[in-house]
């Protein structure tokens, strides 16, 4: 019944080093309601956990078994991140777990019992890794002092090691799964103690993913590959047009389609997560569903987002902030810097809606009964799922029973659950199990897009070079519009990425410019920083330019101008990551005739990345050689998940920097797949290296940072090898 | 014209209207889910699998025209998930959301079967049907000529 453990079973062919448990076992232990040994650990600001005997589990993490099998719940949303690998790392190793004899599995959406589940932001390593490493070190210490009670003498006369406890007096030993049901019984320690990081057996070194063997057999279960008895396959139509709705429907033709049983009108849920509209055929498979979707006879009555024209629309962004705006911020006398420049410098930098086009489209599996209501959804947020679905339900979110399942990708479109919402509403009305599976179609054309954007700066430049004055206006349809249809421009705090850059500019403006939304706008990987490392980045190099100072130096020059204290840190951070990705790139060596390289560094979600970019340019042949990447995260958990995500992140520049651009004509998405909406592939594969700081600070995520300084990285080497400026991105759209 | 196919070595009765996909029979008749549904257009390569041993597209490929055929799937592509490509994948760490990763190796593997030392160029030539979102283009390069180089000391 539950394929994920399904799943895990039939892994056990996988040819995976570390995935060499025995899987029935851990089926075994899994569905036992109080088998196995749950170790409670507390949350900081939770609850303190339930007493040991009832062992009902709040915040267990970490289930052991007799003959020693550990299984460990990732409580983050894995979606190829590498989150369900490194954070039940971390409690291995506080644990001295051996990571051979651990086995992960995706925890169920429950905020009470694992805290925030909430994926995105690149938070989950910045919030999560003390919480877990507590959770590994609290049930070490628990079997320390099991064993210690054991041999009837002192916790000091004992100590852990790779999943044993060893006796220092007489070098006894009792395994893991010998101490368990002992140590369950051991009070949970209210201040555990943390390794230090010589100590540390699994962070900060290159582990593997624990589910590689299952992904290359073709075992690692999906939002999409869920399977019920008795479940019904649908498939679906939107509404084109944001805040549209249903004009007229003629269900004739595709009722009649062999193995078609009902088509359901599902309309707006006007929540910020709920169904845009649409029309649902429901079947006996979803080729048929699919088939059937296509004959229904629809019209669609558009509303007032029929006027949206995104060319036009960015034409009329670039007017907005070519033009007096709405002050954000302001620090110092931007106007008497002006007036005393001996440069002044300005450009306009313009980016267009991109879809998150994840491999796998928005899927789930959704049982309404009159007594319960079950989930199986690929998921970022499966806390999102229980209150979208609750309120539409008209029942308690923590009735509503999330299954989280891995997400074939997701780069935050995941994190909104409309699919899942229609999924309940299919279920609800047929009273049985279904599976909706949207086409890719509908999830290039039904999406949270990222911002079409427009921004414009205005700098000036003193006789040696620096910059004295910055006035930057941006407009954009912003996230808040989805929870506040109302807003006519991005609010002040969208805009804080300009006054808090660390570059040091005394005299700064900031300007929201009118940009109001016509379709929805969401989080797509690296968010705003992907606009603003675009401008910021590019335009440095502009700067440097025309102060005749190379990229590197002028960099350097406009960071040390930096004079806050609280920044000191950003500034340090920034200009390592830059000397790293200098240094590795050659930057600033003779390069043959159409080559150059370009740098940018970017700050956000508080990690630091700089990008040197390599490319090679012939008239409209831009073809990126090389790539050096210097990141600096704090600590890292896993070396090679961190490289991982840097080659990632370069795929994704690249293919936002060069193809991906979402285009509305009367107020409906042009794109449909991926023939006009292409992204990179393989054969455009430049040769990333990654280069990591090593460092003691707190550790901070990488899912996104990566993305945002190749953009201006990439601009900026077309320009050293060409002398040609690109300051819109997609730099090679298609014509739509 | 035979009313069967061959799956994995097993014989399956085709049981479905003509013009199915083979995909969809795989996946919704005989719940195989190894292989993924990404476009439906024959765009992503998400869906590859083998016909009598060379890559084709499932989400394209009507049933009807593999009567009589071999089909491999990511679950047959090798007795214990050790075919020198799916060694190669965990070495190398490739996947990370993992989705698009048994269309990659069957390409690959078609590949392979085919020409046994690719250059960079061979690669891209056949792997650029084969998108992956998560970017992991750099190490499915160096797994193919790892599992490459595995195959040549065999021979």
């Amino acid at each position: 019944m539950n394929r994920h453990l399904h799943a895990a079973i039939h892994g056990d062919t996988a040819a995976n080093p570390i995935e060499n448990t025995n899987r029935r076992q851990f089926l075994k232990i899994a569905s036992m309601a109080s088998g196995g040994l749950a170790i409670g650990f507390t949350l900081p600001g939770m609850a303190s956990p339930a007493s040991q005997d009832d062992n009902i589990s709040l915040n267990a993490f970490i289930h052991l078994q007799e003959n020693g099998d550990t299984l460990i719940y990732s409580s983050r949303c894995e979606m190829g991140q590498g989150i369900s690998t490194a954070l039940p790392a971390a409690i291995a190793d506080e644990m001295e777990a051996d990571w051979s004899r651990v086995h992960v599995e995706q925890a169920g959406g429950d905020k009470d019992k694992y805290g925030d589940q909430a994926t995105g932001g690149s938070a989950s390593i910045r919030t999560q890794f003390e919480p877990m490493r507590q959770a590994g070190a609290a049930a070490k210490m628990m079997l320390v002092a099991a064993a210690a009670k054991v041999w009837n003498t002192s916790v000091d006369n004992c100590y852990a090691e790779n999943h044993f406890v060893i006796n220092k007096l007489n070098k006894q030993k009792l395994g893991y799964g010998e101490l368990a049901s002992l140590a369950a019984k051991v009070p949970v320690p209210k201040d555990p103690v943390l390794k230090t990081k010589d100590q540390y057996r699994y962070i900060g070194k290159a582990l593997d993913r624990h589910d590689v063997g299952l992904v290359t057999t073709g075992q690692r279960m999906y939002g999409v590959d869920t399977k019920l008895p008795g479940m019904r396959y649908a498939a679906i139509v939107h509404c084109p047009v944001f805040g549209g709705k249903l004009k007229s429907l003629d269900k004739t033709a595709a009722m009649q389609v062999k193995g078609v049983t009902d088509v359901i009108e599902i309309p707006r849920l006007d929540v910020p997560y709920g169904s845009v509209g649409g029309v649902a055929v429901v079947a006996d498979n979803s080729w048929t569903a699919q088939q059937a979707v296509k004959k229904l006879v629809v019209e669609w009555e558009a509303g007032p987002n029929a006027v949206y024209n995104t060319k036009e629309y960015k034409q009329q962004l670039v007017a907005n902030v070519e033009k007096p705006a709405k002050k954000a911020a302001e620090r110092g006398d931007v106007e008497k810097a002006f007036a005393e420049a001996t440069h002044k410098v300005s450009a306009t930098y313009t980016g267009g809606h991109l879809s998150h086009a994840p491999m796998e489209p928005n899927a789930s599996v959704v049982w309404v009964q009159d007594d319960s209501c079950e989930v199986w959804a690929s998921t970022q947020s499966p806390d999102d799922i229980q209150k979208t679905l609750g309120g539409y339900l008209k029942r308690d979110p923590k009735d509503i029973k999330v299954n989280v399942m891995i997400s074939g990708g997701a780069f935050g479109r995941k994190f909104k659950c409309d699919y899942v919402h229609e999924a309940a509403a299919i279920s609800q009305q047929i009273k049985a199990p279904v599976q909706l599976i949207w086409s890719r179609e509908e999830d290039m054309r039904t999406g949270y897009y990222h911002s079409i954007n427009a921004q414009h700066i205005e700098a000036s430049l003193d006789k040696d070079g620096n910059v004295t004055g910055w006035l930057h206006r941006i407009a954009f349809p912003s996230i808040s519009s989805l929870f506040n249809p109302s807003l006519d421009r991005a609010p002040d705090n969208a805009l804080g990425d300009i006054e808090n850059h660390p570059f040091g500019i005394a005299n700064l403006r900031s300007e929201s410019g009118e940009a109001p939304a016509h379709t929805r706008i969401g989080w797509y990987r690296a968010v705003y920083a992907i606009f603003y490392g675009f401008a910021f980045g590019t335009f440095a190099d502009e700067l440097a330019h025309k102060a005749g100072k190379d990229t590197v130096k002028f960099l350097n020059d406009v960071y040390d101008a930096n004079t806050n204290p609280e920044q000191a840190d950003q500034v340090m951070r920034s200009k390592a990551v830059l000397a790293l990705a200098a240094k590795h790139s050659g930057i600033g060596k003779k390069l043959p005739k159409g080559e150059g390289i370009g740098i940018a560094v970017h700050h956000s979600f508080q990690s630091y990345v700089a990008m040197a970019v390599h490319v090679k340019v012939d008239g409209d042949d831009i073809k990126v050689l090389n790539v050096d990447c210097a990141i600096d995260c704090g600590q890292v958990l896993n070396t090679d998940g961190a490289t991982a995500q840097m080659e990632g992140a370069v795929v994704m520049g690249m293919s936002l920097s060069l193809y991906t651009e979402i285009s509305f004509k009367d107020g409906a998405v042009v794109n449909s797949n991926f023939h006009d909406y292409p992204v990179l592939r393989i054969n455009e594969m430049p040769n990333v290296r990654v280069h990591i700081v090593d460092s003691d600070a707190k550790p901070t995520g990488l899912g996104e940072p990566g993305v945002a300084p190749f953009a201006p990285a990439l601009s900026n080497a077309i320009f050293a090898a060409s002398g040609t400026r690109y300051r819109d991105i997609p730099i090679k759209p298609l014509s739509a | 014209m035979a009313n069967t196919v061959v799956i994995n070595s097993k014989e399956y009765a085709i049981d479905v209207a003509d013009d199915m996909p083979l995909l969809w029979f795989l996946r919704d008749r005989l719940e195989f889910t190894g292989t993924k549904f990404g476009c439906g257009s024959g765009l992503c390569g998400a869906c590859t699998v083998h016909m009598d041993g060379t890559a084709i597209r499932a989400c394209v490929m009507p049933i009807s025209a593999v009567a009589g055929k071999s089909i491999t799937t990511i679950e047959g592509l090798s007795e214990n998930g050790d075919h020198p490509l799916q060694k190669a994948w965990v070495e190398n760490n490739v996947p990370q959301c993992g989705y698009c990763q048994a269309g990659q190796i069957m390409n690959a593997a078609s590949l392979l079967a085919t020409n046994t030392s690719p250059s960079d160029d061979d690669i891209d030539a056949a792997m650029q049907g084969n998108i992956c979102r998560c970017g992991t283009y750099q190490r499915i390069k160096k797994a193919i000529k790892s599992a490459a180089f595995e195959l040549a000391k065999e021979v």
